[in-house]
């Protein structure tokens, strides 16, 4: 299994914040990663050290290449979008499409104007004149028109009506996804992304609180929603997090004992929202 | 450079005029209007005071019997000095657009996504300096030529009305291929004068917080000023050397076309400037521009340009949205 991200004791410090501390990934080929956590938590500075745009201490090879003095090189095979609504409002739609095709040896016009077809957005418009939706429609069509061997999407789909969110990411898995690409998301719209992901990373101040498969997630993590004359004995078992839902104690529990657990109440899959909550909460 | 990064290149410069359609397309292309209008403003307000043309005609005559030396030089003359206003205006858009150019993507974050395709920094800046030296200068030659064509169509005009030749006294004495030649290679050599001025302007626009301008002028200002301070109060003279003073003079003293290159003698003075004949030397000769190429000045600044565009080089390379 090939890696394309690969860090070891990556680090970097603004004045006495770390914003990431010594973090370290293998992301193969064929996932879908996603980067989630708190404001302020280092996903940005994670993915800038990954994207070549700021230095870094530590190991970090992407797709083999050094990010940091490759990244016209890397960027061959690497696409991004930062953050919403930066491309440059001067452009009119035409002109962007025009660049692209002309800079990125890997861009398809056909599917780029193919993907805008079904949005309002018109050749001749001006960026400027887009509505904020709008220019992430069009960033987005950009980028799904780019044949890259990673993806990396930051915030993508925010500004965005639920319909065009859900085809979005309709598209992104069923047109573009496939076993040779990598797809890293952070996003806070958690819910939207959860079915897709096959790779889950929590990162808290930092450090990495969580890194594992959805499968691995699934197994080690359990909720009961806990009759209420069991509270006792299943609080006895050490739960990570509770939380009232109707009246009713949801507990999650870290590799529980699911022999002792089925007794108490309804045992189903916590959703990585809850997680989340619960593993980001901790100590606060 | 392979063709690949050529095109890439040339993608790039033509992003530029994408950019600043205004300062690169409109602005030449206004003073040529402005210029072919006060030049038939003027025409008309002439044909008011002589109603029945006499006196026009009869110059038109006259300057049709001058040796063929002086019509070349009265035709490709009046030419050349058209182009003056075009170019001071020219080196101001450059001034300004270089000193934006590596700044006005970060402030408003569009280098995000500039960063995002396979272009690497250098190339960046490459094409930054090349839209200064190549594209905008090529720009307004075009805006120039528009309008020396329609002077010459409007001198033919009065010269058809006088019944003298327009294409043996006017079309030929203008020598348009020669003109044009040595203005293309005048604006390169220009460049390459200019060309540390330029890289300073990149230089403080890879780095500068905020008004990348006022830091390029307000540095070198500083500095001349604290020389001045300096050598008035240990030796109350003024300093032989001061940065301010030079990259003025080198700006002031550029090799632009029609920039009439006199060399005064020092000591000589006044009488040097009473003994100058007009010729065309001053103005349209390669042997001018070749000489420019070989200062010893010329090559210094080479050196520092190199220098500070390799500066420029490394901080666009650690330059993101913040």
């Amino acid at each position: 299994m090939t890696s394309i991200i690969k860090a070891s004791h990556l680090s970097r410090s603004f004045g006495p914040v770390r914003a990431l501390d010594n973090v370290d990934l293998d992301i193969p080929a064929g996932r879908i990663v996603g980067l989630i956590g708190p404001n302020g938590a280092g996903k940005t500075t994670a993915l800038k050290a990954i994207l070549g745009l700021s230095s870094y201490q530590g190991e970090l090879s992407v797709l083999g290449l050094d990010p940091a003095r490759e990244r016209d090189r890397l960027m061959q095979d690497v696409c991004f979008i930062a953050d919403v609504a930066v491309l440059p409002r001067w452009a009119k739609v035409s002109q962007i499409i025009d660049l692209t095709e002309q800079l990125h040896p890997n861009f398809s016009r056909e599917r780029c104007l193919h993907y805008l077809e079904s949005t309002k957005i018109r050749p001749d418009s001006k960026v400027r004149a887009l509505s904020k939706g709008m220019v992430v429609q069009l960033h987005l069509a950009l980028v799904m028109a780019i044949e890259v061997r990673l993806l990396v999407l930051d915030e993508p789909t925010l500004g965005l009506d639920i319909l065009f969110r859900k085809r979005f990411y309709s598209n992104l898995l069923n047109e573009y996804f496939d076993e040779e690409r990598t797809i890293v998301i952070t996003t806070h719209q958690v819910e939207e992304v959860e079915h897709i992901l096959t790779d889950l990373i929590f990162i808290k101040d930092g450090k990495l609180i969580l890194n594992a498969s959805m499968e691995a997630i699934h197994e080690r993590y359990t909720e009961v929603m806990v009759r209420p004359e069991q509270l006792e004995a299943a609080m006895a078992l050490n739960p990570l997090h509770e939380r009232v839902l109707f009246g009713r104690r949801i507990l999650l529990f870290d590799e529980p004992d699911r022999e002792k657990l089925a007794p108490l109440g309804e045992i189903h899959r916590p959703s990585v929202a809850d997680l989340f909550v619960a593993l980001m909460g901790e100590g606060e | 450079m392979n063709a690949r990064n050529l095109n890439s290149l040339w993608m790039l410069m033509r992003r530029e005029v994408w950019e600043s359609p205004f300062a690169f397309k409109w602005a030449p292309l206004l003073i040529a209007g402005l210029i072919i209008l006060l030049t038939i403003i003027g025409l008309i307000l002439g044909a008011r005071f002589d109603g029945n043309m006499t006196f026009t005609v009869d110059a038109m005559r006259l300057f049709a019997d001058l040796p063929a030396e002086q019509k070349r030089l009265i035709v490709s003359g009046s030419l050349f000095a058209t182009s003056s206003l075009f170019l001071q205006v020219m080196v101001l858009v450059i001034l300004f657009y270089l000193a934006g150019s590596l700044y006005d993507d970060r402030k408003d974050r569009s280098i995000l996504f500039w960063k995002s395709l396979p272009i690497s920094d250098a190339m960046t800046v490459a094409s930054k300096l090349a839209t200064a030296c190549i594209m905008v200068p090529a720009l307004f030659l075009a805006a120039i030529i528009l309008t020396q064509l329609a002077l010459l169509l409007i001198g033919s005009g009065y010269a058809l009305v006088a019944g003298i030749n327009p294409f043996t006294n006017i079309w030929w004495p203008a020598s348009l291929p020669r003109l044009w030649t040595v203005m293309a290679a005048g604006l390169l050599v220009q460049a390459l004068w200019l060309l540390p001025i330029y890289a300073w302007l990149l230089f403080c626009s890879s780095w500068a917080p905020r008004l990348p301008i006022l830091i390029a002028v307000a540095i070198p200002a500083g500095v001349s000023i604290a020389q001045h301070s300096y050598s008035l109060i240990s030796g109350f003279r003024l300093p032989e050397f001061n940065l301010g003073l030079i990259m003025l003079k080198r700006l002031g003293g550029g090799v632009l076309p029609g920039n009439v290159n006199i060399e005064v003698g020092s000591g000589s003075g006044a009488s040097a400037l009473e003994d100058l004949e007009f010729s065309e030397e001053l103005y349209m000769s390669f042997s001018n521009l070749g000489a420019h190429l070989i200062k010893p000045e010329m090559w210094i600044g080479f050196a520092i340009a190199a220098v500070l565009i390799a500066g420029a080089v490394f901080f666009r390379r650690r330059a993101t949205d913040n």
